[in-house]
């Protein structure tokens, strides 16, 4: 075998010193690793273009299947943290450090249990770019109901239906107050890797919803699933209507509004004018 | 010209590439490797044009495409 | 470390301030310079004097959604290289106990203020030391902890000071384990020359000479030097029992053991540092006063009368630091006692690690409770009196 190996493989720790770390831990298929995948294609892209330094570059996630994307497979800065609170750590690693520039990979379910901190982190509208991955259940555990699970769906926990219905998340994203708020699936790998790339790019709480393929838990082939994906979903331009039974996907929302660091930058300067020396801020 | 590499070590034979590639030039080998699963190959790589939608699609990091420049000069026109 | 931008701090002299008051003044002199919180009486007054001071700092003060949120500001700000603080009461230290277990297992340098009022549930608005238990095991798992218990205005500001320089030097959450008493109360305080004051910071990889590809995130060391985020050293902060090197795969029996008895060796082992017991009164003693925090004022008041008037020897230990627990400094203090006395602002805490280590030792060891108030003197005079006279 030629020793040519994936061009993002420079962007992953294959292995360290107690032993071997790849291949991901994640199931044949699953989507996560497509996300990660597009996702280093961004920052391969704007490490490339922009100014963007690696060494700001920060990786925080919760707990689930989408968030072993940075258990310990990264090279950049990364913190694999607790279940729902990476927005939280993000924020404080921020409040710290203003120069990071922070991805947080979350799925469904971490988003959901980290509600709170998803609703407030998009209202204080930090610059943190969050991809959500999307499988429309609990993977890790073993595929139990998520609130974005369809309704009448079984799950491990719902094994009679689902009763409840599931809530959108690009909407929480967007009502709460996120600078920019946009919805793929892995079945768009290209548009993906775009919509990364803006939302890195762009000041402000970025929410990147991907919607995802749990081949295990659905009991589906990877492929029936992401081939489905694409027919599942529809991009709508602006005030169209969704087709029926399906999910839009495209870019919901990007407005321009200061993030909460530059805010309070206006405090910090105001407080130091009296002083001869600048203060950046930075601890 | 174009070669499909493969790491078998990530590979877990989800199929992704095969379906993703437009010029449907991966294919499955058929054969079962020591984890269970089936690997893809490269088929009729004439026809790959480098798009590396295959790369980007695949879950585990286990696909490259590598230009074959060997390969190319094979086809190259010589001069009468 | 003072630098520029700390013109503003506290200058050294002698200042009248609240015990919340003072303990924000020690944490920034300390170099804490972000601090996230949520109002929670009797602890806010420590938010709001941070949110009017830490600007002028260069510092950031959040009022964050929650206490989970809080205590999860503190972690990503000491990865991202600052030293963080928060402060809270009873129901929110609950809360933070899953983050603080977090930040034991990843060996995160941040300060957590429980300004304790009485439980269980939203208990009363008074003061409280019922938490002195849940500081050492209300995070879930094994791993240790430094708790540390202040009494006065000074012990605020100096034990704050403490905590930032022992969450450094041992790469842990430190707690102080404040009560309403202490937060609320307006006393003296001294304020020293500020060279004077001792800060310590965390060791980095670069201050070893370890270079990014050498680097061994939970190596090197029985306190590994921490990586900060931004500087290039690809350090990954994590949870699950690691290998020395951040590895989480290839569990084996030998590895967790190796990762969970060292961050719990990493304080036990070294009490005698890290502890502080106070102990007066000892050489003609045959009973002693066994108490901390806001209870020792009145304590120390109840033994010099018992002392003084009724002619009655008693000693008097105070335990400045609560966790981990000072074993082998108690039993060289106390080597033999008829009586022993551990007032407490709840029905018995303290008294059962105080009773196991002298169980040798002593022949009654009394809880003399007080819930939701302070102990006057006569009353813990009273049960010296009835036990000892």
């Amino acid at each position: 075998m030629n020793e040519i190996g994936h061009p993002m493989l420079k962007y992953l720790k294959t292995e360290g010193p107690s032993g071997p770390r790849l291949p991901l831990i994640l199931c044949p298929g699953c989507g996560a690793g497509q996300v990660l995948n597009y996702t280093l294609h961004a920052v391969d892209r704007l490490l490339a273009e922009d100014n963007l330094n690696k060494e700001d570059v920060v990786f925080i996630s919760g707990v689930g299947c989408s968030s072993r994307l940075t258990s310990h497979y990264l090279q950049f800065d990364s913190g694999w943290t607790i279940h729902g609170r990476s927005l939280a750590i993000a924020t404080g690693a921020l409040l710290a450090n203003p120069k990071l520039r922070i991805i947080v990979f979350t799925g469904d379910g971490d988003a959901a249990i980290g509600g709170n901190h998803f609703i407030h982190a998009c209202r204080r509208n930090i610059d943190v770019t969050i991809i959500c991955v999307n499988n429309g259940l609990y993977g890790m555990t073993g595929g139990q109901v998520a609130p974005t699970t369809d309704t009448g769906e079984k799950t491990a926990t719902t094994p009679f239906g689902n009763v409840e219905d599931p809530f959108d998340l690009c909407k929480l994203a967007e009502t709460a107050g996120a600078a920019y708020v946009a919805r793929w699936s892995t079945a768009h790998p290209r548009q993906t890797v775009k919509t990364i790339i803006k939302g890195i790019r762009k000041k402000g709480t970025a929410f990147i919803e991907i919607l995802s393929q749990c081949p295990v838990h659905k009991k589906t082939a990877p492929v029936e699933m992401f081939k489905a994906l694409r027919r599942l979903t529809a991009r709508v331009k602006e005030g169209a209507a969704v087709p029926d039974g399906r999910i839009a996907v495209g870019e919901f929302c990007n407005r321009d509004k200061p993030d909460w660091i530059s805010r309070y930058q206006d405090i910090i300067d105001q407080e130091n004018r009296h002083k001869d020396t600048e203060c950046t801020g930075s601890i | 010209m174009y070669r499909f590499n493969l790491n078998p070590a990530y590979c877990k034979g989800c199929g992704i590439c095969i379906a993703a590639c437009p010029k449907k030039v991966i294919e499955s080998t058929g054969r079962l490797d020591a984890k269970g699963h089936i690997l893809p190959g490269g088929g009729d790589m004439s026809r790959c044009t480098g798009c590396r939608l295959c790369e980007l699609v695949c879950p585990d990091f286990a696909v490259a495409i590598v230009e074959d420049e060997a390969a190319e000069e094979k086809n190259d026109v010589n001069p009468d | 470390m003072h630098s520029e931008t700390s013109q503003n701090l506290i200058a050294p002299g002698i200042h009248y301030l609240q015990g919340a008051e003072a303990c924000a003044e020690g944490a920034m002199l300390a170099g804490c310079r972000v601090y996230a919180g949520y109002p929670i009486t009797p602890a806010t007054e420590i938010m709001e004097h941070f949110a009017r001071r830490l600007p002028s700092m260069g510092g950031r003060t959040i009022q964050m959604e929650d206490e989970i949120a809080s205590a999860g500001v503190l972690l990503g700000a000491s990865w991202a290289g600052a030293k963080a603080m928060t402060a809270t009461s009873s129901p929110g230290f609950s809360l933070m106990q899953e983050v603080i277990s977090f930040g034991i297992m990843t060996e995160t340098p941040m300060v957590v203020v429980d300004v304790q009022r009485p439980g269980p549930g939203q208990g009363y608005i008074s003061t409280s030391q019922e938490d002195v238990m849940q500081a050492r095991w209300g995070h879930h798992g094994e791993g240790a902890i430094i708790a540390l218990s202040p009494a006065s205005v000074q012990d605020m500001f100096a034990m704050t000071i403490r905590a930032f320089n022992l969450s450094e030097r041992w790469r842990t959450p430190v707690l102080v384990m404040a009560e309403e008493t202490v937060a609320h109360m307006r006393e003296r305080l001294v304020i020293p020359d500020l060279d004077s004051i001792e800060i310590i910071d965390r060791k980095t990889p670069q201050d070893e000479g370890i270079a990014p590809q050498d680097y061994l995130p939970y190596g090197h060391g029985p306190v590994p030097p921490m990586a900060i985020w931004g500087q290039g050293y690809d350090v990954n902060h994590v949870s699950l029992v690691h290998h020395r090197d951040g590895r989480i795969t290839g569990y084996n029996a030998e590895t967790h053991f190796d990762n969970i008895d060292r961050i719990r060796r990493k304080i036990e082992d070294n009490v005698a540092d890290i502890s502080e017991v106070e102990a007066r009164f000892m050489e003609d003693s045959r009973h002693f006063v066994i108490c901390y925090g806001a209870v020792s004022r009145t304590a120390v008041e109840a033994v010099l009368e018992a002392r003084q008037v009724h002619g009655i020897p008693v000693g008097y230990i105070r335990l400045k630091t609560l966790w981990p627990f000072p074993e082998a400094r108690l039993r060289e203090l106390v080597r033999d006692a008829e009586k022993i006395f551990v007032p407490e602002m709840n029905l018995g805490m303290m008294k059962h690690p105080i009773t196991e280590a002298l169980r040798d030792r002593c022949r009654m060891v009394a809880a003399v409770p007080s819930l939701g108030c302070l102990h006057t003197p006569e009353q813990i005079l009273a049960r010296i009196q009835e036990e000892a006279a």
